[in-house]
């Protein structure tokens, strides 16, 4: 046969064992004109993008259907740590591409120093995030019920839950202890907190309680920042929570459980694809990423940038609204 | 490359030639791969993307400072933002995310995940953004209300008895 006019696929079945046989050639169109590999990575981005929608678009119509929701302040979120953290994503968005220009141009070493650079700005990410996590567990702010201290508003539940806490043996013993130490033991700063603690606790064992002293106890155990106090962080600093670690009394933070519920569920679902891209990097890492890797780490970095998009949305959403 | 093949690259983007079994990617050789991508990118090209992504995210901090003119009217900084946000998205999906340069097949699948994803945050509206307009009296005893920021605020500045007496 002269002029093949229909070209099989090399690696088809037929060949096998049939030596000049198999020279009738197809003519071979694909569906889509991009590699089966890519294909499927946009196929998964496209759920992706629902995934994410889903998520933030709950979050947007819980926050603006609440009756009142925290200011950022109000749950100790740090704005130029969030902005960081969106300039660290960035960054990793960038060496990501210049990794994968790099294997086309097929210069492997500058390829895995790229790659690299972008597993360890992803893991630099994850370190800053889970600092963010330590500030609100150790503010008592948790996404569940046992561990989680924040009350919705300073009513007569949150007042017998001070008292509870107050009533504990351990909280009892340890309270003891700091009343029993001398004055000149204890820091300026201390001593004023002390003697704040011993108010609170009469206020909330007093039966002449009005709703007043609640809303009162709440303000000296954690005081919500107010607007515009330099930058608005100063506030909270001289909170009894802050002074006595160990009292972990509750706190009020009015919206602040549902605010918790949605913040921790946003940005864990994204921490979990971002461990998920690195853990994509790390395999990337033991291979050779010449050019004939381009393609595993365009996928790679498909995946990555919208990683990095969805962290977009994010940090406004979360930090600045 | 020609005029003609630079409009054929937009036409149809990074074509698999006939015969090209699109698995041959795997094995390196590909040669419509590496023409499709000669015309685009570039490290200047990313850098510059870089550059606007880092300045749209310090226009964000814009609404903080205070020439910002709306600080009374959240509403404006919050579609500012998110004007900001969407360019910043709009910039790493055409240029990192390289559609800028794909082929016709990019509307195929966005387009429906982007409708998918904007009836599906509408969906969840009446059921979930409108649902303190009708609760029952024992929920709305334990909810959070304005009132009660009202009432922590005013808690703030009052000072303890003893703190009163100290001044």
């Amino acid at each position: 046969m002269s002029a093949p006019a229909i070209s099989l696929p090399h690696g088809h079945d037929s060949h096998d064992g049939h030596g000049h046989h198999g020279h009738v050639t197809l003519q071979y169109q694909p569906g889509l004109p991009l590699s089966r590999g890519k294909l499927i990575m946009w196929l998964f981005l496209s759920t992706e993008i629902m995934f994410f929608a889903a998520l933030l678009g709950s979050y947007i119509v819980l926050r603006f259907g609440a009756a009142v929701w925290p200011k950022p302040h109000h749950v100790h979120l740090s704005e130029p740590i969030g902005a960081f953290n969106t300039f660290v994503l960035i960054c990793s968005s960038v060496t990501v591409v210049l990794a994968l220009e790099a294997a086309r141009a097929n210069k492997a070493g500058l390829a895995k120093l790229w790659m690299l650079l972008t597993l360890l700005l992803g893991m630099l990410f994850l370190g800053v995030k889970a600092y963010e996590y330590q500030a609100k567990f150790s503010h008592g702010i948790y996404p569940a019920a046992p561990r989680g201290l924040v009350y919705e508003k300073p009513d007569l539940y949150y007042g017998s839950a001070v008292r509870a806490r107050l009533g504990e043996p351990a909280i009892i013993d340890r309270l003891k202890e700091l009343d029993d130490t001398p004055v000149e033991r204890l820091t300026s700063e201390q001593a004023a907190a002390r003697s704040r603690l011993q108010q609170v606790r009469a206020m909330v064992a007093s039966p002449e309680q009005q709703a007043f002293d609640l809303a009162v106890v709440a303000d000296q155990v954690m005081p919500l920042p107010t607007e515009g106090a330099d930058g608005g962080h100063g506030g909270h600093a001289n909170g009894l929570n802050d002074v006595f670690p160990w009292l972990r009394l509750p706190v009020v933070i009015p919206g602040g459980n549902m605010w918790a519920s949605t913040y921790f569920l946003l940005t864990g679902f994204h921490a979990i694809h971002v461990l998920v891209g690195l853990i994509v990097f790390a395999i990337l890492l033991l291979y050779r990423l010449d050019r004939s890797q381009a393609g595993k780490i365009e996928n790679a970095g498909l995946y990555w940038h919208f990683v990095d998009l969805v962290w977009i949305f994010l940090f406004p959403l979360l930090y600045l609204f | 490359m020609s005029d003609q093949e630079v409009f054929k690259e937009r036409a149809h983007g990074p074509v698999t030639r006939p015969g090209d079994l699109p698995a041959h990617d795997a094995h390196g050789h590909d040669h419509a791969h590496d023409d499709a991508h000669a015309g685009h990118g570039g490290i200047g090209k990313y850098l510059l993307v870089f550059l606007a992504l880092c300045a749209l995210t310090t226009m964000s901090f814009l609404t903080y400072s205070p020439l910002w003119p709306w600080r009374s009217e959240p509403q404006v900084g919050w579609a500012f933002m998110m004007a900001v946000s969407c360019t910043k998205a709009m910039l790493v999906v055409l240029f990192f995310m390289h559609v800028f340069w794909e082929a016709n097949w990019k509307y195929v699948l966005t387009i429906p995940a982007a409708m998918m994803a904007i009836f599906l945050a509408i969906m969840l509206v009446p059921d979930v953004g409108m649902r303190n307009r009708m609760v029952s009296q024992e929920r709305a005893l334990h909810m959070a209300r304005g009132s009660d920021v009202k009432l922590l605020e005013h808690a703030a500045e009052a000072k303890l008895p003893k703190e009163q007496a100290g001044h």
